[in-house]
This record gives structure tokens, sequence and C-alpha cells, in this order.
């Protein structure tokens, strides 16, 4: 965050950051999340700058919303946010807090992923705002990000409902210019009883769906004078473009000459506005990513319109995209960016890759020679999905792993196919929504269902960037959660409970293997915690192209450094180690068969 | 100043969020309007990441199109290769020569293309600096993306004073002068052309 010396009091904010500065401003109280990207950073910014505000990473997306909840109940303006799939899993609480009128402000935020940049999925959830009775906004750069989350703030007040806040992941990332306002404070009132109110079971619940209903036509209705929906004339009533989100400032940039309807509320759509519109225009043409939100809308509500027979219904719409489509629809007459690409997709692809010194990478190893099929689960470790590693079968959703091992197994034993499973988990998976999976694996526990579950316990959310989990606490003295997932398990009523040190290979190799073997179930937990948290910085590695026979038994393990390299007098390719990535962690050296490969003190040339 | 697009590429863990931050600070600090994008998530160890800076005095989308980058700053080769259709026919490219070999080459399925810097030198104009031998001359390989700053800062019309503030808001203090020294040897390696 930079201050511009000529544009006085504005700063450039990423979209994240900017609402993380909106809710501060709007005397926000209380704040929480579950990390994911592309929204992680909301929260991390109130964590750090915003210390008036209480901000939690919770255990998962339910919790960070009752939380937000709670805070909104005791009159408290409060704030949930989280990644599209997040939302997933606070549905539960989402779909019946929605019915009751908020005390406090309360805002959703929802980290939309357009191209899916950092998802397993591409969902669009103004479709599960319209599907919560929600009102959604829309914002389409940083000042609007800050602007929409205090207009959420206030739209939840004076129409008592909970207002999601849609931004998708090319804004969360992306900088541009905000103008500051000092923070207002708003103390809660306190918790004001209301039963009919609060007790969301019948029949209190019967007059709500009504409720829920007269709140969104009443703000359908006030849609055009919030400021927020606007009008941009040009010339000639050929067409009416609607869009909303980046998508506008991407059809912005082409210059065009063509009248434009700026949404910034995308629910509900001010439908009687613009049904008087279109009849000045011939054509009204939807520009928006993803699914036909606002097309569908117009068109249930009997306003013709054209919108995705022109423009792609998955990725991105950036300006190339949307000058393609309005060629497509004869709006434009020449394509400047025709046949054009940004990315030469025949260079040498680039996947991602554990870090030198990852934990997981040794457990990955043992598990691709064991030749056993594996369920995956949500983290970094689901990149042992792909290229080169490609041990896992499965990846869904958090915490998925364990009822899909269970059911597997059982289905296999049935048809007579039955065969040893292994399923892994992290540690923030595990507490997220893999506890619930566990217990329920001592029902109906078949001593020869041959099942191994390993918790890949790093004590860090890792791919986000590092945030606690319920266990950091035993690598990290400033974390408060000490959960000790061996005696959780133990206490869950399992006994084949073993911790194993992945960085002594050959044990851990031992271990997971007789796990694999024995009938049952078994629970291995490893205890190396995440290389980029907690960071190894050991004397590194080199390899002696004398000794080394080309076997790539260290090459397959897949570590940065690691590299087949031409030596000076030596025909064949031998290994090599980069000095400047190796971070010290041995395991190259351990699965070398000739000892060809040893640390830096132990003298090699 | 006319709009001016700045795309940058490397490979996750390089620092390319970092090195987006200093472009857009220097810019918005010399009182121009900055959009910017970086690609981050999934790719962020180890995977391919890029961004994008558009500086101007209004700018509308951060996105820069195919063939409308003025400038690629590439902090590895083959990530200048896979970007090289953002740039105009006069565009130009920054690159750090430090070669990352992807998983691919790695586990010997692809090549790592030998000539990159020679073959992309005969379409754009291009300047190569082994940045992280550079930073390590200097004390640490950490400021190499400075270099490539410095020469960058050559093409935008932007007082020095505003790169100067706009590192010093982006570094940790304890490595302000290595930095600033960084980019003053990037500033001057055009000047002595």
């Amino acid at each position: 965050m930079q201050r511009g010396d000529f544009m006085s009091g504005k700063v450039l904010m990423t979209g994240n950051q900017a609402i993380a500065r909106g809710f501060y401003e709007a005397g926000g109280l209380v704040a929480a999340s579950y990390p994911g990207s592309p929204t992680v950073e909301i929260l991390e910014t109130i964590k750090h700058e915003y210390k008036q505000i209480y901000s939690e990473f919770s255990v998962n997306e339910k919790v960070a919303l009752e939380v937000a909840m709670g805070a909104s109940f005791a009159g408290a303006r409060a704030l949930a946010s989280m990644k599209h799939v997040g939302v997933n899993i606070a549905s539960d609480p989402l779909m019946t807090f929605t019915q009751t009128r908020t005390a406090g402000g309360f805002v959703l935020v929802s980290g939309d992923d357009p191209g899916m940049a950092s998802s397993q999925n591409e969902q669009d959830n103004r479709l599960l705002g319209k599907f919560a009775n929600m009102a959604v906004l829309d914002p389409s750069d940083s000042q609007e990000a800050k602007d929409f989350t205090k207009l959420a703030l206030e739209l939840s007040e004076a129409y008592g409902m909970p207002v999601m806040l849609r931004i998708t992941s090319r804004l969360c990332h992306s900088r541009s210019a905000v103008e500051l306002s000092e923070r207002v404070e708003k103390p809660a009132e306190g918790f004001l009883p209301d039963k009919s109110n609060f007790n969301m079971i019948p029949p209190n619940t019967f007059k709500k769906q009504h409720e829920m209903r007269a709140r969104i036509e009443s703000l359908s209705k006030a849609a055009m004078e919030l400021g927020i929906n606007f009008l941009e004339d040009g010339s000639g009533k050929e067409a009416l473009i609607i869009t909303s989100g980046l998508a506008y400032n991407n059809l912005l940039e082409l210059g065009l000459d063509i009248p434009v309807l700026k949404l910034g509320l995308v629910y509900p759509l001010p439908v009687e506005k613009i049904r008087q519109l279109s009849k000045a225009y011939k054509r009204l043409i939807v520009i928006e990513e993803m699914t036909p939100f606002i097309e569908n809308e117009l068109k249930i509500n009997g306003i013709a319109c054209e919108g995705k027979e022109h423009f792609s219904f998955t990725g991105e719409l950036g300006s190339e995209e949307i000058e393609a489509g309005l060629y497509k629809a004869g709006l434009v007459d020449e394509e400047r960016f025709s046949g054009k690409s940004i990315e030469d997709k025949s260079v040498a692809p680039r996947l991602p890759l554990f870090c030198a010194g990852c934990p997981h990478r040794p457990v990955f190893d043992i598990l691709k020679k064991s030749g056993r099929k594996v369920i995956g689960d949500i983290g970094c470790y689901s990149l042992a999905g792909i290229f080169p590693i490609e041990v896992l079968d499965t990846t869904i959703s958090m915490g998925s792993s364990l009822g899909t091992i269970k059911g597997m197994a059982k289905a296999l034993k049935l048809s007579g196919k039955s065969e040893p499973l292994v399923a892994v988990i992290g540690d923030s998976t595990f507490f997220h929504s893999g506890m619930t999976g566990m217990v329920n694996l001592l029902h109906q526990m078949d001593p020869e269902d041959n099942m191994t579950v390993i918790i890949l316990n790093n004590g860090t959310t890792a791919m986000t960037g590092g945030q606690h989990t319920a266990s950091s606490g035993s690598y990290a003295g400033e974390d408060d959660m000490h959960v000790d997932i061996e005696g959780l398990l133990r206490a869950m009523g399992f006994e084949n409970v073993i911790a194993v040190d992945q960085f002594k290979y050959k044990e851990a190799k031992d271990a997971i293997d007789n796990e694999i073997k024995r009938p049952g179930l078994s629970i291995v937990i490893t205890t190396r915690p995440c290389a980029l948290r907690f960071k190894i910085k050991e004397p590194y590695f080199r390899v002696d192209p004398n000794i080394c026979i080309a076997c790539r038994s260290c090459i397959r393990t897949n570590c940065p450094p690691l590299r087949m390299k031409k030596y000076e007098g030596i025909e064949k390719l031998k290994s090599s180690i980069n000095p400047d990535m190796c971070v010290g962690c041995s395991v190259c050296a351990q699965v070398c068969p000739v000892s060809a490969i040893k640390r830096i003190s132990e003298g090699v040339e | 100043m006319r709009c001016f697009n700045i795309m940058l590429a490397g490979v996750g863990g390089q620092g390319l969020v970092l090195t987006t931050s200093i472009i857009c600070g220097a810019a918005f600090a010399a009182g121009y309007d900055v959009k910017s994008n970086d690609v981050i998530g999934l790719s962020q160890r180890g995977g391919k990441v890029w961004g994008s800076v558009k500086i101007a005095e209004k700018v509308y989308s951060p996105n820069i199109p195919a063939g409308e980058a003025d400038v690629l700053v590439a902090l590895e080769p083959l990530e200048a290769d896979r970007w090289k259709g953002c740039l105009r026919k006069d565009g130009i490219i920054i690159v750090n020569t430090g070669e990352m070999p992807p998983a691919h080459v790695a586990a010997e399925k692809m090549e790592y293309p030998p000539d990159i810097i020679k073959r992309l030198s005969e379409s754009f104009k291009l300047y190569a600096i082994d940045a992280v031998a550079e930073g390590k001359r200097l004390g640490s390989p950490k400021v190499a993306n400075t270099f490539l700053i410095g020469i960058l800062a050559r093409y935008l019309e932007l007082p020095r004073e505003a790169w100067q503030e706009a590192i010093s808001a982006n570094v940790p203090a304890g490595f302000l002068d290595m930095n600033i020294k960084a980019f003053d040897i990037g500033y001057d390696l055009l000047s002595q052309e």
C-alpha cells in the first residue's frame, strides 16, 4: 500500500486490501474467515492493519460465518470472507441465517474464480446469493471494493438482510487507486432478544418466506437510486450493453461508442427500470463472466436480451474476449486482437512443485513406490495428482478423502475386489472437515477393510501462505491452539495410530509399507512442519558425479534443485544439485542407492 | 506520458508480487493512475506466475492484451519465451538469465531451449543480466529483481525519487541500501551503452 503524492489522499490497494479497509472505515467489529485463494488477504490485512477489529481465521468457513453471525446478532457490523467453494461449507447456517432480520450489518465476501487460477471448480456464487435471498454486489475495481463493502453493511441494516459482496480472483489481486476515509465507530447495540426472529423453527419460519421476498422486491425498486447502477450514454440506439465487475473496465478499455448500463448491484436487478430503458434500444447485450446470471434474470422477467451466444460461459472475459464477442454480435467492425495470444503454449509448461525441503516429498515418493491407489484431499499435497508425481487418484473437496476411502472399501469388498487403499489429508483440512469423516470410520468398521489414512501434519495451512491450524501450537510458540492429533484420535477410539518422521526416509518407508500391508484401519501421522513457514537451513548437499550411477532415484523425488547435468570429462549425464536452492533436508541423499550425495560439510568437491 | 504497459513473468517464489508492487508504487508516487494484476494462488511455488502494470493518466483495465505491452520484465528466460506474445513489435525485454528448469525438463521429458536469449534478441530489443549472480556480489541474491527494475526505470519517465520512495516502502529496512545500489547499477547499465 503506497501513498500517491499527486493523487492526494489516495493510495494503491488490491481489491482484498480495499475490502478490509472498507470494513474498517464502516466501524466493523468482528471479521472471520478460513484461508482460501483468492480472498485470504482480506483477513490478513484486517489482522495486521486494523487491530480495533476482532478477527480470526476460524477452523472452517461454516464456523467463520457463525462467528460473524453471532456478532451481527449482538448488533455489531460483521464480515465473513471466503473463497467461492468455502460458501458451500458455510451454506447450512447461511441459508437459515438469511431468513432472520439482521441486527448488525452483515457482509459475506465470496471470492469467485473465473478461469480457476487456484480452485477445484468455477462455481458462480451470484447464484448462491440469489438462492439465499441475499442482495449481491459486484465491484469493478478497488475503489468500488471498498465502497461496496460499506454499502453492503448499510443495505444489510436498512433491509434487514445479509448481503453478499461477490469479487473475482483477478480483482482480489489487482491494485488500483482508493480514496481513504476515517473510521466511523459503530458500537454494537447489544443482543436484543427477539425469539420469533432468531429461533428459526416453524411456525416462526412461515412469515420469513414472505419477508425475504418483500425485502428483495423493495430493493429491486430502489436499486437505480443507489448510485451504483448507472447508464453511460453513447451514440446510437442500436444496442445497450449491460455489464458489471471487471468486465466493465475491460469493455471501457476498447474505447467503443456504445451505451453501457453498469451494474454494481447484480441481485436484485432494477428490473422495471431496465424494462423502460430497453424500449429505447433495438438490442440488449449482456456481458458477464461464467453463468448467464443477469441474462437469465432479464429473460425470466420477459426482457429480451443476448449474451452467452456471443461470450464464453467459462473463464475470464478480458478485453480480447469481449471484443471477439461484440464482433460476433455485429457491434464492432474489426478485431484488433484476433488470432493473437499473450501466452505461447508451445513453451515447456511450468507446473507448481513441492518446495525444496517440503515434508510431503518423501511421503509421496514412498506412496509412488508402493503402487497403491491413493485418495487425495485439498492442500499443497493436491499437487501430487499432477505431473510429475501423479500419485493421487482422486481430489474432490475439503475433507472428502475419509468418506471416500470408506465407501470405496465397502464397495470393493461387496464386489470381491478388495485391495489396500490409502488416503492422505493435511492437518488444516483434517480440522476443517476431516474430523467428522474420521469419526464415521468407526461405524461398521470391518477388520478386513484395509485402509491406511496418512495425516500430513505440517502445522500450517500451507497453500494459502502459512496460516495457523489447530495443531500449529505444536510447532510455533506464538500459536494458541495445540490440539494433539494423536491424542484426539485415541480419544475417538482409534488404536492403530503411529507417528513417523518422514525425514528418516527408510524408517518412514518401512512404517508406511507395513501399515499398508496390515488389514484393518491404520492411521499414520507425519511429524515434519511446512518448509515454507518453518524454514530448514542446513548445509546443502552435492552430488559426487564419480559415484553417481545415473539411476535418477533422487531426480524422481522432484526436488527443485535437482537436475541431470553434463560434467566435464564424464560421458553420461549425472545428477546435480543447485546450491542456491537446496535447503539441506537430506531426502535425496537418503534415496540414493550408492551414497553419491553428501552434505557440503562432509567435504565433497 | 502515454499509456505504458509492463508485463512481468517469473517462477513462483521469485518475488514477482513485490516487484510489481515497487513498479506500481513508483508510478503512483509520480502522480499517475496505475492498475496492476498478479496471478497467484495454486501457482505460487515453482509454477509460472505473471502480472501486469498499466500506467497512464487514466487506466481502466489492469489487463494487457496480446501485442500491447511496452516492456516484458522476465525473472527467468523460459518465462520470457512463454510471454513474448504480450509485446508490441518494438517492445523491450528485460530478462534475468538465471535458468530454473521446470519439472518436465528436470524429468528429461522436454529440453530447456539452449538459445532463448539469442532468439528473443533477434525479434526484440533485449537486456539480459545474471541478476542472481550480481545480487550475490552485492551481498544477497534477494535483490536480484531490483537490477531489472533499475533497467526498466530508464524507459519510464518517472523521477528517480519516486523509485527510491517505492523501494523503501516495499523492502525490509535492512535490505534498503543494497536494493538502492542494485537499482542504481541497473539504471546506469543503459547509460554505459
